[in-house]
């Protein structure tokens, strides 16, 4: 066997109260794309952002390249041919596209004091071209672009060093399928180029084809490691949750069931070029799924239906005829939303999980809806801390300290500690792992049953078909096609609609 | 962290005790008088305080010491309860935003207190005047200030100039407003037909400066200026341009436009002090006139509150507070220049020991403090 | 108790530990003056006044301030606020010799002034502290006419000092201090205005999807701001009846340190804190008059301010540590 590219002994990482990594071994070899896989807060991005410079492990040893590792940051890391592409945002939205690419490198442009554009922009076009930006001005400002583009910008910063070995952390949950093909096809390159890739997703099927080998890690502590022929789902699920999971996954049910009253109506909905005449009804004690590529509108249609967008035209009402104007408007009549941008647009991510709750509950348990007592809103916090199982050293902990799955948890606390009637859930599993998504699910059910409407947003086609009791598909802006749950809600019919 | 915030407290409180046996080793007679100043870096105001710091100091059993830069009244006030809280005998001021609170608060806490530069309004010396702890005011006088004007009018006007420009300094400050009406009187001017002193002067405060289209008069007023700011440069160049044979300030053009004035080779006159600065302007440059002041002027006022604290308080005929009136010495020439500001230097200045001595003392009559400042 | 319980509680008495540090620094500063006036044999009960009549105003109007920072906005102009209501307020008293019409010139024009800032900002959609920068400057300009207009040959303005000598005491601004920093605690502790001016700051963007709006809740806090800005006004007459241009001058700078020595960051947010203004500020002027006391005046000007500026840095480098290491990646 070649010898390793990278080797990891013994790493220690803790973060305040929370043990990220217990004493963690990673071995990963030339030609090898290494899958890591766990739920949230198992330790796999820290583990990886350790080795690429982001951030120093309390103890343990590395080995890049047959030399001992110990980047001082992330810039020298990928000097030194060990790239990462970050979960969250790690461009600089106020300098162009091209300087982001180039970031930390861009003196190989300077002639003297000035720098050579015309070579920084050509450079700049080949690596664009590479990731499938083929249509992007590298002299745009970054902040031009949308969350898609913006993580391809990130990964051909990193593909631009050509490193001997590369990171990417949960970047295809922000990607649509296109994005994702294309990344695939760059770790494949890699690949053949006898280069390694480590691969972390909260997406089994995804790592199922296209890694090598596949690393659990568990709590903090390593897991088991499966080599390609050994590759079995459920295996590998029991294995990241180190139970079985219990009950159902999605919905057990396939019929599409409802109550009679309207909940939500939007008639004729258009918005710039994003959502084009739309008209949606949603029932009480339904869900109604929305679904397409990231760009086809969807996601503004959440932020009209719950007043955040003005519509050019047409209008969102409740049931009872009230108009949604405003958010405040929208809370008021017992809408709650879940944004797809968790960390920027649903949590203060400096304040704590009672904040953040108790933040949108406040007529809940307000005295004269005004007056804020300790004793009354710590109870209301707890209740719902409580109610969906929150992993947390308390209440005072800031909700920064939480993984992906447990802060998407305090979002949904956060509105359905509130009561709210109708929920607009915009990708509400991203970035969770496959535990807290099951729980989602379930409670989604639990809602339905309550009454309560749903309105999930989704770019991941299984959740939709698991749990919608309708989907409407959206092109363009567009509805284009609506699928009543049954036999006929299958992904290949429903694929036609969106492409 | 905790650890280093203890650390922290530890080293304050070692420091404080060092201090504090160092201040333990104060003698109890000696005079202790704090200085209030709202200039820290003027050189007029560092040639005042190397006289108190080095030679009166040196000389008598006092100590001085120096607030920071005193930045609005509330300062001025809370300076001088400190120097009451640390047993100080006098206050000496040199600051000036609330003349009223500062002789209030002097009085409260028994401090005696006098005015070192400027002088009081009329209605505020009354207040205070019978009030044993204010010691009182020697300076110029408004009548001093507007005479000073008048007398560089006068001379400009006798060296035959046929248009000047004109730097107001800080107009509506009084002493600018009076020194410039003064000026204008002196160049044989009048403003808006007034050729009287308190009706030049009262138009200026109600101008908030000086309007040069209601100037009449032989001489020309080319352009005037006030003020300092961004575009001060901008108009010192536009009065330039227009080739004035003198530039006539009523204070500070020697700290702001010496340079410029020099190099563009314009005569100038200022109302200022004898400084170092003023006298390689007056040799190398292009002053021609200077009055001002010396930084020994400050010295009665200090031999009349040494007086007061020690018991021998120098009054009036009717046991009021001195109020006496000093005039600017003038130089027009290097050689006048030199002899008053190497007169008044280090170990000799003009009010030297031997001088104040015959202040300080007992029976010491108000007439003989007024000769003696009116000697010099 | 396992490993996870032992870290949670070593959690808590960190946090602990940060909500009391700021006490602590106080205490420490008190004793530190306390220690040092007695040992200099100065009078100790005199010094004790100065320093709360010195930290009073800058305590209320920073307090009243810390509503602004937590909306991680600033606002630069209180300072020239302050001098422009003290202004209106002197000249209304000079013009018609009434107490009480003086106060109210005083607080209409303070939160006046504050309230055009905020309204100015939501109707332009430009940063608050923009208009407040602009704001300083205009207010500035307009109290140093009035001022050389009506004070001219005095050089200030001012009312007979018999007017508001009686109120020259500890008494009375003890009362209004409580007064004011009760009103501000309880509206930003316990009341659903404070909660959502904190998470406006955290997260204006998540606060705008929680259907909080930002115009509302600036303008409610620099309401506050105006009335902390009317009363260290009248309070600045109080202890000096008169009014020249540099009044008030650094009392804008002087609020952000107060905030940064309370133990609060001045990007405001989940961390904002009311009695950061109020610890911070008697803090820092106890520090300014341990070093002036400490520090040899003839040791050259300004000594002390780089010593407290060096000390302001360490602070912030201190809370911002703090801060870095409770940042999990995700």
């Amino acid at each position: 066997m070649a010898k390793p590219i990278l080797e990891m002994k013994g790493m220690c990482k803790r973060f305040g109260s929370t043990v990220a990594l217990d004493k963690v071994d990673l071995t990963v070899y030339p030609g090898e794309i290494r899958g890591l896989i766990g739920e949230n807060g198992s330790g796999k991005s820290t583990i990886s952002s350790i080795a690429a410079g982001m951030q120093k492990a309390d103890s343990g040893e590395m080995v890049f390249k047959g030399q001992r590792w110990n980047p001082a940051s992330m810039v020298e890391a990928l000097e030194q041919g060990f790239g990462m592409i970050v979960q969250e945002q790690g461009t600089v939205p106020g300098i162009s596209i091209a300087e982001n690419i180039f970031l930390g490198g861009i003196s190989q442009f300077a002639h003297g004091p000035f720098i050579d554009r015309k070579k920084l922009m050509a450079a700049a076009r080949q690596v664009l071209d590479r990731v499938g930006m083929d249509s992007v001005d590298p002299a745009l400002p970054m902040g031009l672009l949308d969350m898609q583009d913006r993580k391809l910008v990130e990964i051909a910063k990193v593909i631009a060093r050509a490193p001997d070995i590369f990171v990417v952390d949960e970047t295809t949950t922000a990607l649509s399928q296109i994005g994702r093909e294309k990344i695939y096809e760059l770790m494949r390159e890699q690949k053949a180029a006898d280069k390694s890739v480590l691969f972390i997703s909260h997406d089994l099927d995804e790592l199922l084809a296209t890694c090598d080998t596949l690393t659990v890690l568990r709590d903090g502590k390593l897991g088991r490691s499966f080599t390609k022929d050994e590759f079995d789902p459920d295996l590998i699920r029991t294995s990241m949750i180190g139970r079985e999971l219990q009950g159902d996954y999605y919905r057990s049910d396939t019929q599409a069931t409802c109550r009679k009253e309207i909940a939500l109506r939007a008639e004729h909905l258009t918005a710039g070029q994003a959502v084009q005449d739309v008209s949606l009804a949603v029932h009480k004690g339904e869900i109604v799924g929305v679904g397409g590529l990231s760009q086809c509108g969807m996601h503004d249609l959440g932020k009209i239906l719950f007043g955040a967008i003005k519509p050019d035209a047409g209008s969102v009402t409740t049931g009872s005829g009230a108009a949604i104007t405003s958010e405040a408007v929208a809370m008021k009549q017992g809408i709650g939303y879940v944004a797809k941008d968790r960390d920027v647009e649903s949590l203060c991510l400096s304040a704590s999980i009672q904040d953040n709750i108790a933040v949108a509950g406040m007529e809940r348990y307000a005295v004269h809806d005004f007056l804020i007592l300790g004793g009354r809103e710590r109870k209301y916090v707890d209740q719902q801390i409580g109610e969906l199982s929150i992993k947390c050293a308390g209440r005072d902990q800031q909700v920064s300290q939480l993984s992906g799955g447990n802060k998407q948890k305090v979002v949904f606390d956060k509105w359905i500690g509130r009561g709210s009637d109708v929920l607009i859930l915009d990708c509400p599993t991203r970035g969770v792992d496959i535990g807290v998504k099951q729980a989602m699910y379930q409670l989604m059910v639990r809602l339905k049953g309550e009454g309560k409407s749903i309105v999930m947003i989704s770019e991941e086609m299984p959740e939709l078909i698991g749990m919608c009791d309708r989907l409407v598909v959206m092109k363009d802006g567009r509805v284009t096609k609506e699928f009543t749950r049954g036999p006929e809600m299958t992904d290949t019919e429903i694929i036609k609609y969106m492409i | 962290m905790k650890k280093s915030l203890s650390k922290l407290f530890a080293l304050v409180l070692a420091v404080a005790m060092v201090a504090s046996l160092g201040a333990m080793a104060y003698a109890d007679d000696t005079v202790k008088i704090g200085v209030l100043v709202s200039d820290v870096s003027g050189e007029e105001a560092l040639g005042f305080r190397a006289y108190y710091e080095d030679y009166i100091a040196a000389n008598y059993d006092v100590t001085f010491t120096y607030t920071d830069q005193l930045e609005d009244a509330a300062a001025e006030k809370s300076a001088i309860e400190k120097f009451a809280a640390q047993g100080y005998d006098a206050i000496l001021s040199l600051s000036s935003s609330d003349r009223v609170t500062q002789i209030e608060t002097a009085i409260e806490n028994e401090l005696y207190y006098a005015v070192v530069s400027g002088m009081l309004e009329d209605e505020q010396f009354e207040q205070f005047k019978t009030s044993e702890y204010f010691v009182g005011q020697i300076g110029p006088s408004m009548d001093t200030e507007y005479e000073a004007g008048v007398a560089m009018g006068e001379y400009y006007a006798g060296q035959g100039v046929k248009n000047v420009a004109i730097y107001g300094a800080f107009i509506p400050n009084p002493m600018h407003v009076y020194r410039a009406a003064g000026l204008l009187a002196g160049l044989g001017c009048t403003y808006g037909g007034a050729a009287e002193k308190d009706a030049i002067v009262g138009q200026i405060f109600g101008d908030q400066g000086v309007d040069p289209s209601k100037i009449e008069g032989d001489i020309q007023v080319v352009a005037y200026l006030q003020g300092f700011g961004d575009t001060t440069f901008d108009e010192l160049n536009g009065a330039i341009s227009q080739g004035p044979d003198a530039f006539l300030s009523v204070g500070m053009a020697t700290t702001f436009f010496a340079d410029a004035l020099n190099g563009a080779q314009i005569p100038y006159g200022d109302i200022d002090s004898f400084t170092s600065g003023n006298a390689a302007n007056m040799s190398d440059g292009t002053l021609t006139y200077i009055a001002g002041k010396y930084s020994s002027s400050v010295g009665p006022i200090f031999a009349a509150t040494l007086d007061a604290v020690n018991g021998n308080p120098i009054r009036d005929a009717e046991g009021n507070a001195i109020s006496i009136s000093q005039s600017y010495l003038v130089a027009t020439d290097s050689e006048t220049f030199d002899t008053i500001f190497n007169g008044d230097k280090g170990d000799s200045p003009i009010f030297s020991k031997d001088v104040l001595d015959a202040v300080i003392g007992e029976g010491i009559a108000y007439d003989d403090l007024v000769a003696l400042v009116e000697s010099n | 108790m396992d490993k996870n319980d032992k870290l949670a509680v070593s959690y808590r008495r960190r946090q602990t530990l940060i909500t009391v540090l700021p006490f602590l620094a106080l205490a420490g500063l008190f004793g530190a003056l306390c220690a040092i006036v007695t040992a200099k044999g100065y009078r100790l009960d005199m010094y004790l006044k100065i320093v709360f009549n010195e930290g009073v105003v800058l305590a209320i109007v920073a307090t009243g301030a810390v509503f602004i920072y937590t909306l991680g906005s600033f606002d630069i102009s209180l300072g020239a606020s302050t001098l422009f209501s003290a202004t209106l307020g002197v000249l209304t008293y000079n013009a018609t010799e009434s107490l009480p019409l003086m106060l109210l010139v005083i607080f209409a024009v303070a939160v006046g002034c504050s309230l055009f800032s905020s309204v100015l900002a939501s109707v332009f959609h430009i940063p608050v502290f923009v208009t407040t920068v602009a704001m300083m400057s205009v207010l500035s300009a307009v109290a140093a006419q009035l001022i050389t207009t009506y004070g001219g040959a005095l050089g200030g303005i001012s009312i007979p000092s018999e007017v508001v000598k009686p109120l020259d005491k500890p008494l009375f601004k003890i009362i209004v201090l409580v007064v004011f920093s009760a009103l501000c605690i309880f509206v930003f502790n316990y009341t659903k205005i404070g909660r959502r001016q904190k998470f406006l700051g955290g997260n204006p963007v998540c606060a705008q999807l929680t259907g909080i709006s930002l115009n509302k809740y600036a303008i409610i806090a620099f309401v506050m701001a105006g009335l902390g800005v009317g009363i260290g006004a009248f309070l600045t007459l109080v202890y000096t009846p008169s009014v020249t241009t540099t009044t008030a001058g650094s009392i804008g700078m002087n609020i952000i340190v107060a905030i940064v020595f309370g133990g609060m960051p001045i990007s405001g947010g989940a961390r904002s804190r009311i009695y950061a203004a109020l610890v911070g500020g008697f803090s820092y002027i106890l520090l300014n008059n341990i070093l002036m006391l400490l520090v040899d005046s003839n040791a050259g000007y300004g000594i002390s301010q780089i010593i407290s500026a060096v000390f302001f840095l360490v602070v912030v480098f201190v809370t911002g540590i703090n801060y870095r290491t409770q940042i999990l990646p995700r």
